[in-house]
C-alpha cells in the first residue's frame, strides 16, 4: 500500500477510532465474575427476640435517604406481650441508621450510626424496654453498619465494632479499648486461613469471650473467631461441602440464652445462598442451604430461630437447630423485617413512610395486627 | 435552625448589587481608560505630528476576516452573557458543577478545582470574565493584521482553553451521551481553532493549504461524530426507551423546560414530541447528514468531487447547524444560566472561513509591510521585507525606542484600530487584576456569609452571665474572660449538620485572626437538652480538631443550667420526635473585653462548602476585630 493510500486509510479509520474510544469511555466497566468478598453488607433492618428480655425491630422509615428524610426507627415489646411501641431514643439524627444489643432484663443500649457530619457514635441505654432513655457514652470512632455492631456480655462489657475495628468498652461505654482490627486479625493465623476481607460482627461467646466474625477471602471458611487469652482462635462451624467453594461471610452473629447464632451467606449472585447455625454445648449445627440471590434483612428469634427477607415478596424461616427451612406466603407490602414469636410464630413489619404496621401470619394468611403512625420529622437533617 | 440550611441563591440581593456595583466601577474604569487613551492619542497625532505608517498591501483575506470578526463578536456576547445578575452565584452550582457530573472522576476534580476557586471570590471572578471576553472580542475586531493581530488569536486559544477545560469540562468529551447535536466537543474548542488560525503569520493567509487543512480536519471531526451518533446502544435510536424518554428525546425535553421565550420553548418542545414518536429517523437522518458533510469536506479538501459540492455542503451545513441550534441548542443560551450561543455558529464560521481560504488569491505585490499595527505594539516603524513567492511579506519586529518623545511619537503615528486594540488589551488587564489580587489570598470574601445571612447587626448591652464547665472539667464564667472578645455561640455535640461547620468557621476563623487571636476566645455552649455530658464535648472536639485549638471552650453543665443561658442568649433548643435532631437557633454573638454584646449574626453556617467556612471564618475574624479597634 502506498503511503498515500496509507493516509487515505487513516484519515477514513480516525473518526471510526476515536468514536469508539469515546463510545468506550461512557460504558459501564465490566463486572468482575468472581469477587474475593462477598459484595453487599448485612443489611441493618433487623430483629431480635430472645423469649426473655424485650423483643426490638429497627426498620427504615420516612423518605428519601438521599435527603436525608429516612429516619431508622425502634420498636420494643415486652416478652410477654404482642403489642409494640415506638422506643426510638430522642436527641440525636438517626438517618445513618440504628443498632441495638441487650444488656440484660429490661435493658437495652442503643447505637446511632454516623450520618453526614458526625463521624462518632452516641449510645442510649434504657432500663425499662425503651420506653425512656438516658446518654451513655459515645464510641468514638463511628459503629460499623451492621445489625450486630453493638455487642453486650456479662457484666454489661461491650464490644463495638467501629470502622477502626473492634473496641472494647466499660458498661455504659464508660471507657473503650481497642481490641483488633481487620488488618491485625488478619494477620493471625486464623485470620490467615480465612483471608480476612472485612469485619462483620462481634458478639460475647458463652464465657463471655468477645467473638468476631468476619467475611473470607478463602472459600469454604467460616469466619469466627473467638479471644483466647490475648490471642484470636478460629471459632466458626464447618460449612456443608456443597458450599466448600464458596466465600463466605458471616451476616450476623448474636448471643442468645440458648448459645450463638449465626447467619452465614455462601457465594455471590444468584447462586449465593444462606445458611443458619447454631452453638451450644461446645458445638456447632448448621442449617441446610437456602438460595437467597439477596437478603434484605435478618431476624432472630426465641429458641434460636432465624428469619430473613429476600425480596419484596419473599421470605423464609428456621425454627431452630434441626429444623429447616420454610417458604412463607408473600409479604404483605412494604415489608421491612420479620419479627419472630415464641413457637415459631412469624410477623412481618412493614414501614412505609410514617406508618409502622405489624402484620400476623394465620392460616389463612397475613392479618393485620397493630399499626403505628410515627410522626417523621421530615426536612430536620438536611 | 439545623435542617433549614438554605445555601446560596443564585440571584441572592446582595451578591447581585454587588456584581452590579463591580461592573458598574469596571465599566467607569474602562470608558476611562478609552478616554485618555483617546486624549492622548489625538493630543500626539496634533502636536507632534508623527509620519504615518505606510500601511500594508498585504490584504486580509476573507477567511481570516470572517475568523477574526465573527469570533470577536462571539467573545463579545459571551461577555455579555457572563453579566447576568446569577452569574457569580450561578456558574458553579448550574454550569461547572453539572457539566462536569457525568465525567471521570479525575475531570471532576479538576473541574471542581475551578469551581471552588470561583466561589472564594465570586464577584470578582464574575466581573473578571466579563471584561476579559469582551476585551479579546474587541482586541480580534480591531486587530486586523500584525503581530497583535496575531496576539489576539493567541488570547483567544489561551482564554478558550481556559474555559473549555474549567467551564465545559473538556466540552464533556469524557462523558458518555457525548454527540455533535448537544454541542461536543465543546463550542469553546472552535474558538480556540480559529484563534489559531488568527495566530497564523501573514505568510500563511494566502497558501490553500489553509483551507485544504480546514475542511480535512473538519471533515474527519463530521464523520467521527455520525459514527458516534449512530453507535449502538447510547440510547439515540429510540425516541422511548421502556416508556422513558430517549437520550435525544430527554436532552430536548430538558431544554424545553428551561426558562425562555414561549414561542422558542414551543418549538423546542415540539420537536421533543417529534423525536419522541421518531426517534429512529430523525438519529438515521443526523447520522445520515454528519456523514455527507464529512465525506463531502474530505472529497473537497482532497481537491476532488464536482465544483459544485463544496457550496452544496456548506449551504446544507449551514441549514443544518442553524435547525440544531434552534431546536436541539435551544440559541445555546436559553438553556438555564447560558454563557454562549454553543457550539453550531463556530462551526458555521470555521467551516465557512475553510471554503473561503480555498479560493484563490493573487500574490501580493511587495510593498513596505504594514507599520500601524506594529507601532501601537510598540514595535519600530514599517520595515520592508521581500515578498516570497505567493506569499505576502511578513513584518518584522524592531527594538523598541523608549525615549519618551519617541514612545509619543510612535503612539500618535498608531492607526485607529491599533489605539482600539490597545484599549482592548487595557480592559482584558483591569478585568484579570483584581481576581488576581483576590486569588492571593487564601481566605474566600465575607460577601458570601452576608448574602447567605445578612449582615452584622451591632448591638451594645451588658452580656448575660453564665458560669459552665468547659471540656477538661473546669469552671468558666463570662467574668472570667473580661480582657478578651469573645465569640460565642451554641452547637449540639450530636448535630450532624449545621454545628460541625460552624465549629470549622470558628476554627478557621482562629487562623484568619492569627497572632490577635490571643485577645479573642473562641466559645460554644451546647444546645442539646439530652446530650450535654463532657464525653460528648470532648467527642465533638475530637470530631473536630478542635482539641488543641488553645482559645476554644465548649462549655456545658446541667440541664438547668443550660435551659438558662439559652432563654438569656434567646437560643431555642427543642427535642424532635423519632430519629430527628435537636432544633435549635444557629446565631453567634460577639462580646467585647468589657462583657458587652457588641454584634449578634445570624449564623446560618451556609452549605459547609471550602470557600462558605472560609469566608464565614472571615466574617467572623473582622467582626472579632471590628470589636478590637473600637474597645
Amino acid at each position: 500500500m502506498s503511503s498515500r493510500h496509507c493516509r487515505a486509510a487513516l484519515v477514513v479509520a480516525s473518526p471510526l477510532i476515536a468514536a469508539a474510544m469515546v463510545a468506550g469511555c461512557g460504558s459501564a466497566p465490566a463486572a468482575s465474575t468472581t469477587p474475593a468478598v462477598p459484595a453487599a453488607p448485612p443489611p441493618l433492618a433487623t430483629s431480635f427476640a430472645d423469649g426473655t428480655g424485650p423483643g426490638w425491630a429497627i426498620v427504615e422509615m420516612g423518605g428519601s435517604a438521599a435527603e436525608e428524610n429516612n429516619f431508622w426507627e425502634m420498636f420494643t415489646r415486652q416478652a410477654s406481650s404482642a403489642a409494640w411501641r415506638l422506643a426510638t431514643p430522642l436527641g440525636v439524627a438517626d438517618n445513618g441508621g440504628l443498632v441495638a444489643t441487650g444488656t440484660g432484663g429490661e435493658s437495652l443500649l442503643t447505637g446511632f450510626l454516623p450520618s453526614q457530619d458526625l463521624t462518632f457514635s452516641p449510645l442510649a441505654a434504657s432500663a425499662n424496654s425503651g420506653a425512656s432513655w438516658s446518654p451513655a457514652s459515645p464510641v468514638n470512632a463511628g459503629l460499623a453498619a451492621v445489625p450486630d455492631a453493638l455487642a453486650a456480655g456479662p457484666g454489661g462489657d461491650l464490644i463495638a465494632l467501629t470502622s477502626g475495628g473492634a473496641e472494647l468498652g466499660q458498661p455504659l461505654g464508660t471507657s473503650w479499648t481497642h481490641l483488633s482490627s481487620s488488618r491485625a486479625l488478619a494477620a493471625t493465623p486464623a485470620g490467615k486461613s480465612c483471608g480476612v476481607a472485612g469485619l462483620t460482627a462481634v458478639a460475647f461467646g458463652t464465657a463471655g469471650v468477645p467473638m468476631l466474625a468476619a467475611s473470607c477471602g478463602h472459600p469454604g471458611v467460616v469466619g469466627i473467631f473467638a479471644d483466647s487469652d490475648g490471642r484470636w482462635e478460629p471459632a466458626g462451624p464447618a460449612v456443608p461441602a456443597a458450599l466448600a467453594r464458596e466465600n463466605i461471610e458471616v451476616l450476623r452473629l448474636a448471643a442468645v440464652s440458648a448459645g450463638l447464632v449465626a447467619l452465614l451467606r455462601a457465594g455471590t449472585g444468584p447462586a449465593a445462598s444462606v445458611v443458619a447455625a447454631w452453638y451450644d454445648a461446645g458445638k456447632w449445627t448448621v442449617s441446610a442451604p437456602l438460595r437467597a440471590p439477596a437478603v434484605r434483612s435478618t431476624a432472630i428469634g426465641p429458641g434460636g430461630s432465624v428469619g430473613i427477607i429476600l425480596n419484596a415478596t419473599r421470605a423464609a424461616t428456621l425454627a431452630g437447630p434441626g429444623g429447616s427451612w420454610h417458604a412463607l406466603p408473600a409479604l404483605p407490602k412494604w415489608a421491612a423485617t420479620l419479627a419472630l414469636g415464641p413457637s415459631g410464630q412469624a410477623n412481618a413489619i412493614a414501614a412505609h413512610g410514617g406508618t409502622f404496621t405489624d402484620w400476623r401470619l394465620a392460616p389463612t394468611g397475613w392479618s393485620r395486627v397493630q399499626t403505628i403512625n410515627v410522626t417523621i420529622p421530615y426536612g430536620s437533617s438536611s | 435552625m439545623p435542617g433549614m440550611n438554605s445555601g446560596l441563591n443564585d440571584n441572592n440581593g446582595i451578591l447581585v448589587t454587588a456584581f452590579r456595583a463591580a461592573l458598574l466601577h469596571q465599566g467607569l474604569i474602562v470608558l476611562l481608560i478609552f478616554g485618555v487613551l483617546a486624549v492622548a492619542w489625538i493630543s500626539a497625532r496634533e502636536w507632534l505630528r508623527p509620519r504615518r505608517a505606510v500601511r500594508s498591501a498585504v490584504p486580509e483575506p476573507a477567511w481570516r476576516q470572517l475568523l477574526r470578526i465573527g469570533f470577536g463578536v462571539i467573545w463579545i456576547f459571551d461577555g455579555l452573557l457572563q453579566a447576568q445578575p446569577a452569574m457569580p452565584a450561578g456558574l458553579p452550582s448550574q454550569v461547572i458543577e453539572p457539566t462536569a457530573a457525568s465525567s471521570p472522576g479525575w475531570v471532576q476534580h479538576i473541574v471542581n478545582w475551578a469551581g471552588t476557586a470561583w466561589s472564594y471570590h465570586p464577584i470578582q471572578a464574575a466581573a473578571s470574565v466579563v471584561w476579559i471576553q469582551i476585551g479579546i472580542g474587541v482586541w480580534l475586531i480591531a486587530a486586523p493584521r500584525g503581530p497583535w493581530s496575531r496576539l489576539a488569536g493567541l488570547a483567544s486559544v489561551a482564554w478558550g482553553l481556559v474555559v473549555w477545560v474549567f467551564g465545559e469540562s473538556f466540552g464533556g468529551i469524557f462523558a458518555p451521551g457525548l454527540t455533535w447535536l448537544f454541542g461536543a466537543p465543546g463550542a469553546v474548542l472552535f474558538y480556540c481553532a480559529a484563534g489559531v488560525l488568527i495566530a497564523l503569520p501573514e505568510r500563511e493567509w494566502h497558501t490553500p493549504r489553509i483551507g485544504r487543512t480546514i475542511l480535512a480536519v473538519m471533515g474527519v471531526f463530521f464523520l467521527g461524530m455520525a459514527v458516534l451518533q449512530a453507535w449502538p446502544g447510547r440510547g439515540f435510536w429510540q425516541g422511548t426507551l421502556h416508556g422513558q424518554p430517549g437520550t435525544l428525546t430527554s436532552m430536548v425535553s430538558s431544554m424545553a423546560g428551561t426558562p425562555q421565550p414561549a414561542l422558542f420553548a414551543g418549538w423546542v418542545r415540539a420537536f421533543a414530541s417529534f423525536t419522541a414518536a421518531h426517534g429512529f429517523a430523525v438519529n438515521l437522518f443526523a447520522v445520515i447528514a454528519l456523514a455527507a458533510i464529512g465525506a463531502s469536506m474530505v472529497t473537497t479538501a482532497a481537491g476532488r468531487g464536482p465544483a459544485w459540492l463544496p457550496r452544496v455542503t456548506i449551504l446544507a451545513l449551514i441549514a443544518g447547524c442553524l435547525a440544531d441550534w434552534v431546536l436541539i441548542e435551544d440559541f445555546g443560551f436559553f438553556g438555564g444560566l447560558g454563557t454562549d450561543p454553543n457550539s453550531m455558529i463556530p462551526i458555521i464560521l470555521v467551516v465557512a472561513a475553510g471554503y473561503l481560504a480555498l479560493a484563490p488569491v493573487p500574490a501580493p505585490a511587495a510593498e513596505p509591510a504594514a507599520a500601524a499595527e506594529r507601532a501601537a505594539a510598540g514595535t519600530a516603524s514599517a520595515a520592508t521585507q521581500p515578498a516570497a513567492a505567493g506569499a505576502a511579506a511578513e513584518p518584522t519586529a524592531r527594538r523598541l525606542d523608549w525615549r519618551p518623545a519617541q514612545l509619543a511619537r510612535t503612539f500618535g503615528a498608531a492607526s485607529t484600530r491599533a489605539v482600539l486594540a490597545t484599549w482592548a488589551v487595557a480592559i482584558i488587564i483591569l478585568g484579570t487584576a483584581p481576581l488576581a489580587l483576590a486569588q492571593a489570598s487564601s481566605n474566600a470574601s465575607p460577601i458570601i456569609a452576608q448574602a447567605i445571612d445578612g449582615d452584622v447587626a451591632p448591638l451594645n448591652y451588658p452580656a448575660p452571665a453564665f458560669t459552665l464547665t468547659d471540656q477538661d472539667g473546669r469552671q468558666v464564667s463570662l467574668a472570667s474572660l473580661h480582657g478578651k472578645v469573645v465569640l460565642l455561640t451554641f452547637l449540639d455535640p450530636v448535630c450532624t449538620n449545621d454545628c460541625p461547620v460552624i465549629a470549622q468557621e470558628f476554627r478557621q476563623a482562629d487562623q484568619v485572626l492569627g497572632a490577635k487571636s490571643r485577645n479573642v476566645e473562641l466559645i460554644a455552649i451546647v444546645a442539646n437538652p439530652l446530650y450535654h455530658s463532657i464525653a460528648y464535648t470532648r467527642a465533638f472536639d475530637s470530631q473536630e480538631r478542635l482539641t488543641g485549638v488553645p482559645n476554644w471552650l465548649y462549655l456545658t453543665g446541667s440541664l438547668a443550667q443550660l435551659q438558662q443561658a439559652w432563654k438569656n442568649y434567646a437560643v431555642a433548643a427543642q427535642i424532635l420526635p423519632a430519629g430527628g435532631m435537636i432544633a435549635h437557633s444557629d446565631v453567634a454573638y460577639v462580646i467585647d473585653a468589657q462583657g458587652h454584646t457588641r454584634a449578634e449574626l445570624d449564623f446560618d453556617p451556609g452549605p459547609g462548602t471550602a470557600s462558605s467556612v472560609s469566608s464565614f471564618a472571615v466574617e467572623l475574624s473582622d467582626a472579632a476585630q471590628n470589636v478590637m479597634k473600637s474597645s
